[in-house]
């Protein structure tokens, strides 16, 4: 043993600590709870998109058997929202979307709960669907939210009332006119594309109890138990000490399960029988359209460039379909806002971005937070303007993309810790997808081979005050303990964790034991296990909680060994002497403090405690900027093969070169990318909600709503390059969302290559290439 | 979860199957046929089937036949989709069979479940129009042996009780070259936007399609088209989409236009396949 010696934790791919449990099927979710007196809710959903509520008729509802009470949009006048407060717990005399919760019945059991809700006879009037962005902004649409001006908003939300505009933002540099007059070549592109779900494989759930001591337990499927508490605190006016919020395990996030929703109806329906715990737990129907989804798009790029392809001015509109109710759109629109030029140095720049108000399915977060969004419709043009200059794409953009020293669109100066290398992500894409020695070919009379790129850049913006905390502490066998408040998603990140700490302590993994459930009581704060955080935040907790618990470690080892605490080091589960490591004292016996042979006993538990936040975050400032924290990069690239016969295509290859700064577990960060490839393919092949022009949606099963399976899926090839962040644990970059980001725009590229026509317009269903290249219109989606 | 309560009856034999349907339907119950339950279970628990009382029919001996007779394959209606594809017996319609929903989904779904499914597309039936083959029905008044071509229309004609026991296959048509051919929106796994079964006998090419209208059918007058060899096939093609029975669908799995182009790639790569046209 030596101190030179270094385990190298960090690096190595460590098996998920939650893997045995979830591959034996027992890892425990929040719907696998129950118990006995347990009490279950039931929702009755609107069956229209826009509608007054004329009359909800209970009466059949209350004759089933163990019907304990009736919730209807009269039982709470709380208005919900993150960003504005605009959405009723429960629907109040208007419904704004197809599946929103009208009303809620609660029984002594799931069956009687849900023949009650399925006996209730809702009686509607019809009004006037707002069923795009389009025509949300036309002149004279129905308002979706008439007292739009009444709401309370948060900062940076910047609502126009009178009008279907939840929130506008701008974004302005440069000089658009020396800009224009630069310009030899314009183009302008649209693209859209409408709402969709997250579709993870858990359908959330909360469970929800008020104790007779007051405390009010909700456990809940969420990626964000504390803002559960913090804003269940808000809207119900109750000082957050009495709220106890508790997550186990999460199946699947991807941003849905960040959105409150479940838990306040929960809440509603215990304090309406007593306080008794009762649990609601969606179906996947529910899952799909009353809990919040994947925000749609509509957007218009117009660049401008030399004729040698140097971009010299950008107008951008973005319109993000919402959905009826604002809870996370107009932040993840902040968010597209802040990158909206993605990862390309453009010095003259307008930029609307707003987020519209529309009768869909309302959106919350989802993987990528904007920018697999702003992605696609910047990436379109860029082919656009590739093909209008007559140079290769890839070229185009390798001119245009930012380097350190260009500044971002909100004028943040860029440096190499701040930003991503993409030009050598760009380079090593270029070799992996051999670009330059084919980007079209013709396989036989009907298949047709080509190829299409995209490059992704993202900030993970998030709340100025977001922090994150770990607590360390010991068993008697010296092994040690990791509680810190990010939930296990399924990312691996506590396992991650679990390395920076091993690694820092020099121990063995599987020395380092994690706690999984979070419990709002004593779990240090996680903000919100979202925006690729968990390892950044939580790694810089825990590196601070480690150091914290060494120094302890240090302080009593220098009194048994005698020794000043400097000249101590730790590792291997032990305190030795740098100079002498035969000098030493186990972790075990002194991490509850050391007895000496005659019994008596100094120091005591050494318990470590760590919290990170970062650093000189602000509200976004178009004139002045919002500080990163870091615009993490990508490039990727996709490769099909079309069959010109009948517009059927399979895809052969995604790949994928992202800075991920330090890997940390290679397996674990190659699943994490090549997992967001899937759903960005998927996104980009087959998701979408389908409506029709009442606004109604005709596919919420999974039945009828596709998503990839194994098998349809291409070979997929994931690259790390490593230019660390300054700041970030290890020099380690976010990754759990970059490789989602280009997909859908590399798809649409290669395949406009095969067929020869723009598609602009996703999902990339082949009847909408047929559409396309026969020139005819879509009549209703 | 299925919301509403509902009785559980095992029959042993066809008559008492039919005999229970018929005193449970008198009380009012609504009683269905339960073999693989992949619809009782998918609808029920969106409120979109009700019953009172499910009959099992797994277990009646005749239902589960799979086995051939003075050259006749007699397919009981219990066999699951995967059951028929894997014994290779009848290619057509296991290959047929296979194109529906998933491996884990047809490890319950039965053949006589999809022929009478409340689904449109019943791709199962399309090899037993084919091969004329012959279904044997029980009822109140006894079992009656029919042929499919005339109890099939848009879906298997039965009277209320009535149970459709084995499908009855005359071997010979079972050697002859055949083809499936089966087109959806996107995913590999989804309904049809069209599938197409043919044979090739002797003197002609048999179709028969599923997806392109509301219901699956076999069309001698298009059968007609298509075997006038004497007119170019791209012709026929285009000529058989005149004689379709009904409007073709326009979904959200496909519009009509669209529709009507998958039909006619497919139409003509099939009849390609089987040869002999």
């Amino acid at each position: 043993m030596s101190h030179m010696d270094h385990l190298e934790v960090v690096g190595k791919s460590i098996l998920k600590k939650e893997s045995p449990d979830k591959a034996t099927g027992r890892a425990k979710y929040t719907g696998d709870y129950t118990e006995s007196g347990l009490l279950h809710a039931a929702m009755v959903t609107s069956s229209y998109a826009h509608a007054n509520i004329l009359n909800i008729d209970t009466s059949a509802a209350w004759q089933v058997k163990g019907v304990r009470t009736i919730l209807t949009g009269e039982d709470s006048h709380v208005l919900t929202g993150e960003e504005i407060r605009d959405r009723p717990i429960i629907a109040k005399d208007r419904v704004r979307f197809f599946g929103e919760t009208v009303a809620v019945v609660v029984a002594d059991t799931e069956a009687a709960a849900k023949q009650a809700a399925y006996s209730m006879i809702v009686q509607y009037e019809p009004l006037q669907v707002v069923n795009s962005p389009t025509q949300a902004i036309r002149k004279g649409a129905p308002l979706v939210h008439p007292n739009l001006g009444q709401y309370k908003a948060a900062d940076g939300v910047n609502p126009i009332p009178g009008t279907n505009v939840a929130s506008l933002i701008k974004i302005r540099k440069g000089q658009m006119e020396k800009g224009w007059s630069d310009s030899e070549v314009v183009i302008e592109n649209t693209v859209s594309f409408a709402p969709s779900d997250h579709a993870a494989m858990e359908t959330r759930s909360a469970v929800a109890e008020i104790r007779p001591d007051g405390h009010i337990v909700i456990e809940t499927s969420s990626q964000a138990p504390f803002a559960v508490k913090k804003y269940m605190g808000l809207y119900f006016n109750i000082e957050p000490g009495w709220i106890i919020v508790k997550t186990p395990f999460v199946g699947g996030g991807y941003g849905g399960k960040a959105a409150i929703q479940l838990e306040p109806i929960a809440y509603l329906a215990s304090k309406a029988v007593g306080g008794r715990k009762v649990k609601i737990i969606n179906t996947r129907e529910e899952d799909m359209v009353t809990s919040p989804g994947h925000i749609g798009l509509e957007a218009r790029v117009k660049l401008g460039s030399t004729s040698k392809g140097e971009i010299t001015a950008a107008e951008i509109i973005y319109w993000f379909d919402g959905g009826a109710y604002n809870d996370k759109s107009s932040d993840v629109a902040r968010a597209a806002a802040a990158d909206c030029t993605g990862p390309y140095a453009i010095n003259n720049l307008y930029c609307d971005c707003m987020t519209i108000y529309t009768n869909h399915p309302y959106a919350s977060a989802y993987r990528g937070y904007g920018h697999a969004e702003l992605t696609f419709a910047i990436e379109r043009a860029m082919d656009a303007l590739a093909e209008k200059l007559g140079m290769d794409p890839l070229e185009l953009r390798t001119m245009n993309i930012v380097t350190p020293g260009d500044t971002s669109p909100t004028r943040n100066m860029l440096n190499s810790s701040n930003l991503g290398d993409l030009r050598e992500c760009m380079r090593r894409l270029r070799n992996l997808s051999g670009w330059d020695e084919w980007k079209v070919k013709q396989v036989d009379a009907n298949k047709v081979r080509s190829k299409g790129i995209s490059c992704g850049w993202k900030n993970s913006s998030m709340d100025p005050n977001a922090s994150s905390g770990a607590i360390v502490s010991f068993n008697p066998d010296g092994s040690l303990n990791l509680e810190c408040g990010v939930v296990e998603i399924g990312t691996g990140t506590k396992t991650v964790l679990a390395q920076i700490l091993a690694e820092r302590m020099k121990l063995d993994p599987s020395q380092i034991h994690v706690k999984f459930t979070i419990d709002t009581a004593i779990t240090p704060e996680h903000w919100k296990t979202v925006a690729s955080r968990g390892t950044f935040m939580g790694g810089r907790a825990v590196l601070k909680a480690a150091d914290d618990a060494i120094r302890q470690l240090l302080d009593i080892a220098g009194c048994v060994l005698r020794v000043d605490p400097e000249d101590l080091e730790v590792g291997w589960g032990k305190v030795f002497v740098r100079s002498d490591p035969a000098v030493h004292v186990d972790f075990k016996d002194i991490c509850y403090g050391y007895t000496y042979p005659n019994g008596n006993s100094i120091g005591g538990q050494i318990i470590g405690r760590g919290h990170y936040i970062q650093r000189q975050m602000t509200y976004l400032n178009p004139e002045t900027g919002e500080v990163g924290p870091e615009w993490n990069v990508s490039a990727q690239a996709v490769e099909i093969e079309l069959d010109i016969s009948d517009y059927n295509y399979k895809i052969l290859k995604a790949i994928s070169v992202i800075d991920a700064g330090k890997v940390l577990n290679p397996k674990g960060a190659e699943g994490q990318v090549m997992g967001a490839m899937s759903m960005g393919l998927s996104f980009g092949n087959r998701e979408t909600f389908i409506f029709n022009d009442q606004g109604i949606v005709l596919n919420p099963t999974l039945r009828d709503y596709p998503l990839i399976r194994y098998g349809e899926n291409p070979e997929y090839i994931v690259k790390f390059i490593e230019n660390p962040c300054l700041e970030a644990p290890f020099g380690a970059r976010a990754l759990g969302e970059h490789g989602l980001i280009g997909m859908p725009a590399a798809l649409a590229s290669a395949l406009s290559r095969a067929a020869g026509v723009h598609l602009n317009h996703l999902p990339l269903f082949p009847e909408r290439i047929w559409r396309t290249k026969m020139r005819v219109p879509y009549d209703t989606v | 979860m299925i919301p509403f309560n509902f009785e559980y009856y095992e029959p042993s034999t066809i008559q008492e199957a039919v005999h229970l349907f018929k005193v449970l339907d008198d009380q009012g119950k609504h009683p269905l046929y339960y073999s693989g339950g992949t619809e009782i279970i998918t609808l029920g628990r969106i409120n979109e089937i009700y019953t009172g009382a499910v009959i099992d029919i797994k277990n009646i001996p005749e239902c589960s036949t799979l086995a051939i007779h003075n050259e006749k394959l007699i397919l009981g209606c219990a066999l699951t989709l995967s059951e028929l594809h894997d014994s290779g017996l009848f290619p057509l319609l296991g290959e047929t069979g296979a194109g529906v929903a998933d491996r884990t989904s047809r490890n319950k779904i039965t053949l006589g479940g999809n022929i009478c499914s409340q689904i449109i597309y019943r791709e199962a039936v399309l090899p037993l129009l084919l091969t004329d083959s012959e279904v044997r029905i029980a009822g109140p008044g006894g079992m009656q042996q029919v042929p499919i071509n005339q109890i099939f229309n848009q879906k298997l004609q039965l009277r209320k009780g009535e149970l459709f026991v084995q499908s009855i296959t005359d071997t010979s048509y079972i050697h002859m070259p055949y083809t499936a051919v089966k087109k959806r929106k996107v995913s590999a796994i989804d309904y049809p936007l069209v599938t197409i079964a043919a044979i090739r006998t002797n003197s002609m090419i048999r179709l028969a399609f599923s997806g392109v209208c509301s219901f699956p059918f076999r069309s001698q007058m298009i059968e007609e088209i298509i075997n006038r060899h004497q007119i170019p096939l791209q012709s026929r093609v285009e000529e058989a989409v005149n004689h379709l029975p009904a409007p073709i669908l326009d979904d959200i799995k496909g519009s009509a236009a669209y529709r009507e182009f998958v039909f006619k790639n497919t139409l003509f790569d099939t009849i390609r396949l089987v040869g002999g046209g």
